[in-house]
Parts: C-alpha cells; structure tokens; sequence
C-alpha cells in the first residue's frame, strides 16, 4: 500500500514536472523564434534619385604661347586662378628680352639692305632687255627695209628688160644675150625675196628671244620685290622673325609682362620662373566666353533611368551655384556610360567638379515592397508570411516566394509574380535571418 | 504399513521426476528466451536515447543503406549524451502539446468508459432482464472486431455527426468500446449473487448496492479495465491517424512517425518519455492488470 502511494506520488511529481516543462519548453521555443514585421505589397511607383558626380571640361581653352629661347622671370598665376583680362600672367626678363630684339632687328635691317639690293639689280636688267629687244627691232627692220628696196629695184630692172625683148628676126647671139639678162633678173629677184624672208624669220626669232629676256628680267625684278626668290622656309623665317620682333617689342613697351587679353580660368601652367619658353604653350586658360562641358560616368543600372533630353540639376563642390541643364549624350564606353551636358555660357565659371542629380518615376507598379523585404536565394526573393497548421496549433511562417525584380531603388522595390496578390503579408524585417519555412512572431 | 514399492516401480517414478524437472527447465529456457525477445526492442530504448548521432548514424548504417554488414546495437552507448533528452524536454514544445493530447484523450476515454461502460457492466451482471445474452453477445462481437472492419462507419458517422477531425472522432467511439464493458462485467459476475439478494432482502436500492457493494467488490475489475484501456489508449495510433487530420490534435503516438530515421536518437527519448506514464499505471495497476488478464483469458 505504501508503494502504491508511493508511485502515486511518483506519477504526480512527472506529471508536474512535464506541465512546467511545457511552459519552459514553451518559453524557450518563443525566445528563439524569429520576429519578424511585415507589410502589404503596393501599387506604387518607384522613384529614382541618381547621383553622380562629374567634372567640368572646357571645349576651347586659349593656349599662351610663350617666345622660343626667352627667359622667364616670373609666373604670376597658378593652375585654377581665375584671371581678368589684363591680369599678368608671366613676366619676362627685359635684358633678354631687348638683347633678342636687338639681335633680330639687326638681322631684318641686314635683310632689308639685302632685298633692296636685289630689286635694284633685277629692275636694271629689265630695262637693259628692253634697250637690246628695241636696238634689235630697229636694226632688223632697217636690214629687210634694204633688202626690200632693192628688190623693188630688180624688179623695175625686170619690166625695163622685157621692153626689150629682140626682135624676132634679131641674132641669135642677141636673143641669147637677152635671155641670159632677164636669167640673172630672176635669179637676183629670187635671192632677194629669199633674203626678205629669211630677215623676217631672223627678225622673228631674234624678237622672240628679246622678249624672253625682257620677260625674264621683270619676272627676277618682281620677285624681288614681293620676296619671292626667298623661297617657302626663306619667308617662314622672315615673317617668323617680324613676328618675334613685333612680339619683343610689345613685350618691351609692356616692362617684359604677359597680360591675359581675356577673363577666365587658369588650366595648366607649363611654365617656371628661370627657364627658358620653348616652341610649346607656356599657359592653358580657360575664356569665359568659350564653352564648358560636364561629363559624368554612371553605371549601366543608371542608364536605364536616364535619358538624352533630361533635365538635370548641377551643384558644385564648394559653391551655393546650382543650374539645371539638359543632358546632351550618353555614350557607352568600356561598361559604363558617359553623360554629357553642355553648360549655358558662364555657368561653372572656375569649376572643374560638379554633381548631376537627377529625380526620376517610374511607371506605376502593381506590387511594391520595401527593398529590405528582399532576398537571395540565388535568385530575388520574398518571404511571406502565412499562417500555418501545426503540431503547436496555428503559427504564423514565413514562405519563400521567388519574384521577378522590375525596378528598385535604395528603399522600394517592384516586383512581380504570378502568384502575389496586394493582400500577401511581405516580411519586411527580421531580428535574425530567415530560412523557408521557419516559424516566427510578429514583432511588437 | 504404508505401501512398499518395488525397484522398477521406484525407478520408473524417479524417471517421471527427472523428466518433470526436465520440462519444467526447458519451459523455463523458452520462456526466458521469448521474454528477452520480446524485451529486447525495450532494451534497446534507454541506450538508444542516450547515444549521440554519430555513433547511432555508425550503427545504422546498413539499415540507412550507407553501409555493409549488420547494424550490432550497443546496450551501453559508447559515447552517452543527453542531447536529446535536452533537446526534446527543452526544445520541443510540440512533443508536450501532444503529451497533454495525449493525456486529455486517455483521461477523457477512461473517464467516459466508467460513465458508460460501468453501469452497462453492472447490468449485465447485476440484472437478468429479456434480450440480455443477445445483447451481451453483440457486445462480445463488436468487442473482436477489429478497427479496420469498423474503420468505414465510423469515419460515415462520424461526419454525419461533423466530429471529423476533432478529438471526440477519437474520444467517442473509445468511450463507447465493449472491451472494458466486458472485463468490469467479468469483474462484477465475481460477486456472489447471495450477497446481492441480501442485500436487496435487507431493503437496499440498485443504486446503493451498485455503488455499496458493487464498486467495492468489482474495484478490480473496473481497475483492470481502466489499466487496460490506458495502455491501449494511450498509445492509440489508427483511430487518430485515420480522424484527426489537423496536428495540434494528435496524440504523442503520432508524433514518433513524424521523426525521421536521422533522429533515431531523440525517437528514443521520445520513447522513454512516452513510456514513463504508461510504466507508472502498469505499477499501479498491476495487481488489478493481472486479474484483468485473467478475466480475459475467461473470455477466450
């Protein structure tokens, strides 16, 4: 009997034991379950804001080319100055500077001398050529005029012979003496209109030949005269040298100081105090009245929200200057794409950096979720939340459910799935990380 | 003088107690024998619930397919652990949603069967009235028949009764089963009809002799039905398997298929666990479980 009680008290003491083990048990299981929040997918858009930062190219920037060989004193200015018109740029040293004018003037006077020179003597020999090609005309036209004369005169000899032709029954000596008169009138006749011709062939030829040398002394003078027997490198280097002297003695006038002719922005400066100017820009600035560009990388998720013709808006680091403009082109380039926008003249003046911001909507979508609600399960995923009948009785846990992603941004995205429906609890957050199926609570 | 014996008749009597002895060894031997094999699955429980994965997944293998030869069972684990005791009494509320299921159902069905079953025995036995053998008969018969033939008309009835998938799909029909009807009857035909009859004679109701003389004289039987009925109620499997669809009714019986081969070792303690209530009435009511076989054994 006292074992029976015994094992009565034994039972009792397991069956108490189970029921607390049933709340701990209960208690443990809810301790470990994930909690989770959850909310309905939307109708909605997605908005887009796209970031991007760029910099600010000039289109046309004005080179200053310093003198070959000049010395530079001093470099006003540094990459990024801005600049007026008139500003110093660069001051050169002035004894190198009137040592190089002096140097080159002398050549040109040298050079002058020289072409005067030339010019007279090419003019001389024109008119000497002339002289010969009229000495020569008179001369020949006096020989044909001679020749001429006495043809005409053989000529009259000719009809005064034959006037007196024998008579018919005269000797025959007569009559051959007659013959052999008129014989030797022709062949004189013949010589003569043979010397003619042959004076106006010589004329020709000999005039021929004047004219050329006429032709060839006025050629040699006027190319003296406009310096064209320098040749191509022979006027490169005269006009080169005007220039250098025109360029020192402005540079003279002005103390050895280069004056920007223009406001705008210093690009590079390829130039030190002490060195000498090479053939090469000594200064890049940019004009204010030239054109500036923005360029701006995005990636190829980007370029689906943005479009040629969109309207962006331009800040720059470090100024309250904000413009909207619109954009030019995107083009690809190695993966990504590069936006380019024209800038209105004066805007992004002594800026090289900026940042495109751009705000774009989508077209409406049936179900939006917030983006933290997604997942990779190796592909995009949800998980929703449903009810489900088990050992424990109903619970709440979470299924996944893959969808196709249409468009996110950093908060929202847009979805897609045969099988979602707006009424579907979407698991937004969790306290610990999911796996299908588990089950989990609401979170408070 | 007392009877003499002769030699051969002395041998031959010595030869019949030999050979009695013989028997009664040999009877000894098969008993124990089939006693061990039939113990030897409970053997293997408390080792099984104590052994870690590794060494259970080592011993299983040829069973899972991952390896050759025989699975040889360690009575003793080599490596004992008592994860899964922790894992399942701290870890696994759904294995006590099911104990207390399981424990609601058994009281439920016992409490029932003592509200039904307990007068209807004590007719049977108590009163002779018209149509009582032919009753007792059918009771008999429903009481050999098994589930499976009764399968289909309880599932019909019960939903035409829409008890389908709640716990009275399985309470009702166990609270109205014949077998303990049966042995408390048996219990109470052990009663001496003289005893009632005074009783009676000395102007005592059906109500008092029922509850003065009856349940004290047939306690043992209606122990023997109660213990009984918790041990086959307790691990009931068809009837909840084939009328509870929803889980958080089932009762632990139904819990074990629900663990996988892979779990071998929290099955175990899960076994250990659901045998301890089971152990407990055993105790209690053996006494009353033996008498209860007894009456059985009248039955056949």
């Amino acid at each position: 009997m006292e074992s029976k009680k015994k094992l009565w008290r034994g039972f009792a003491l397991f069956m108490a034991v189970m029921l607390i083990m049933t709340y701990v048990s209960r208690m443990v299981y809810v301790s470990r379950m994930p909690r989770v929040r959850w909310s309905s997918p939307t109708a909605a858009s997605i908005r887009h804001k796209i970031v991007s930062e760029g910099t600010v190219e000039v289109v046309n920037s004005q080179a200053v080319i310093g003198l070959d060989g000049l010395l530079v004193k001093e470099v006003c200015v540094a990459a990024g100055d801005r600049i007026e018109a008139g500003t110093v740029l660069y001051e050169v040293d002035m004894e190198d500077v009137r040592a190089q004018l002096d140097k080159l003037e002398a050549q040109e006077q040298a050079w002058q001398n020289q072409e005067q020179a030339k010019r007279r003597d090419t003019a001389t020999d024109a008119v000497r050529a002339q002289e010969d090609y009229d000495t020569t005309v008179i001369e020949l036209d006096r020989k044909i005029a001679e020749e001429t004369k006495k043809l005409e005169e053989l000529l009259e000899d000719l009809d005064t012979h034959m006037f007196r032709i024998p008579e018919e029954d005269a000797s025959d000596e007569i009559w051959i003496a007659w013959a052999d008169e008129r014989l030797r009138l022709d062949r004189e006749i013949a010589e003569k209109k043979r010397l003619i011709e042959d004076g106006q062939l010589e004329k020709e030829k000999i005039l021929r030949q004047a004219d050329r040398n006429i032709e060839d002394a006025r050629r040699a003078q006027s190319a003296a005269e406009n310096g064209l027997d320098l040749g191509v490198s022979g006027v490169s280097q005269v006009r080169d040298r005007q220039e250098r002297i025109a360029f020192l003695t402005e540079l003279s006038q002005n103390e050895g100081k280069v004056t920007a002719k223009s406001a705008g922005d210093v690009l590079d400066v390829m130039m030190q105090s002490g060195m000498r100017m090479g053939t090469d820009a000594v200064l890049r600035y940019a004009d204010d009245t030239g054109s500036r560009i923005f360029r701006t990388v995005i990636s190829q998720e980007q370029k689906g929200m943005v479009h040629t013709g969109d309207t962006v808006r331009l800040t720059f680091p470090g100024s309250a200057e904000e413009t909207s403009e619109t954009i030019d082109s995107i083009v690809q380039e190695n993966g990504s794409y590069t936006v380019t926008i024209r800038l209105e003249p004066g805007v992004a003046l002594g800026r090289t950096e900026g940042v495109m911001e751009l705000d774009t909507t989508s077209e409406i979508y049936d179900f939006v979720v917030p983006v933290r609600a997604l997942h990779n399960d190796g592909s995009n995923a949800v998980y929703i939340l449903e009810e489900k009948e088990g050992i424990l009785g109903t619970e709440l846990s979470v299924r996944s459910l893959t969808v196709r992603l249409l468009e996110q941004n950093e908060e929202y995205a847009a979805v897609a799935d045969e099988l979602m429906s707006d009424d579907m609890k979407i698991v937004t957050d969790c306290d610990q990380e999911l796996r299908n199926g588990d089950t989990v609570k609401e979170w408070e | 003088m007392g009877n003499r014996l002769t030699a051969p008749a002395w041998i031959s009597r010595g030869y019949g107690r030999w050979r009695k002895k013989k028997m009664a060894w040999l009877a000894a031997a098969v008993c124990v024998l089939s006693a061990a094999l039939i113990c030897a699955p409970l053997l293997m429980i408390p080792g099984g619930s104590l052994m870690d994965g590794t060494e259970m997944k080592r011993i299983l293998s040829p069973i899972l397919g991952e390896g050759q030869g025989f699975a040889v069972w360690h009575l003793i684990p080599l490596y004992p652990t008592i994860d899964h005791f922790y894992r399942l009494l701290i870890e696994s509320p759904a294995f006590y949603r099911l104990f207390w299921n399981t424990v609601g159902m058994t009281a439920a069905i016992l409490l029932g069967q003592l509200v039904v079953g307990l007068p209807s025995a004590w007719a049977f036995a108590a009163f002779r009235f018209r149509g009582r053998d032919f009753l007792f008969g059918l009771y008999v018969v429903l009481m050999l028949l098994p589930f499976q033939v009764m399968l289909l008309p309880q599932y019909i009835v019960l939903q035409e009764l829409h008890l389908y998938n709640h716990p009275a799909a399985v309470i009702l029909p166990a609270v109205f089963s014949t077998f303990p009807v049966f042995i408390m009857y048996r219990g109470f035909t052990q009663i001496d009809a003289e005893i009632l009859e005074a009783a009676r004679l000395d102007g005592a109701g059906e109500l008092q002799i029922f509850f003065y003389i009856g349940l004290p004289l047939g306690r043992m039987g209606i122990q023997a039905a109660m213990v009984l009925s918790f041990l086959e109620y307790w691990n009931l499997v068809e009837q909840p398997m084939a009328f509870l669809e929803e889980k958080a009714a089932w009762p632990l019986s139904l819990y074990l298929p629900q663990i996988t081969i892979e779990q071998a070792g929290f099955a175990f303690a899960v076994a250990v666990m659901a045998l301890i209530p089971a152990l407990f009435v055993f105790a209690l009511g053996q006494d009353a479980l033996e008498e209860g076989i007894a009456y059985i054994g009248v039955k056949s």
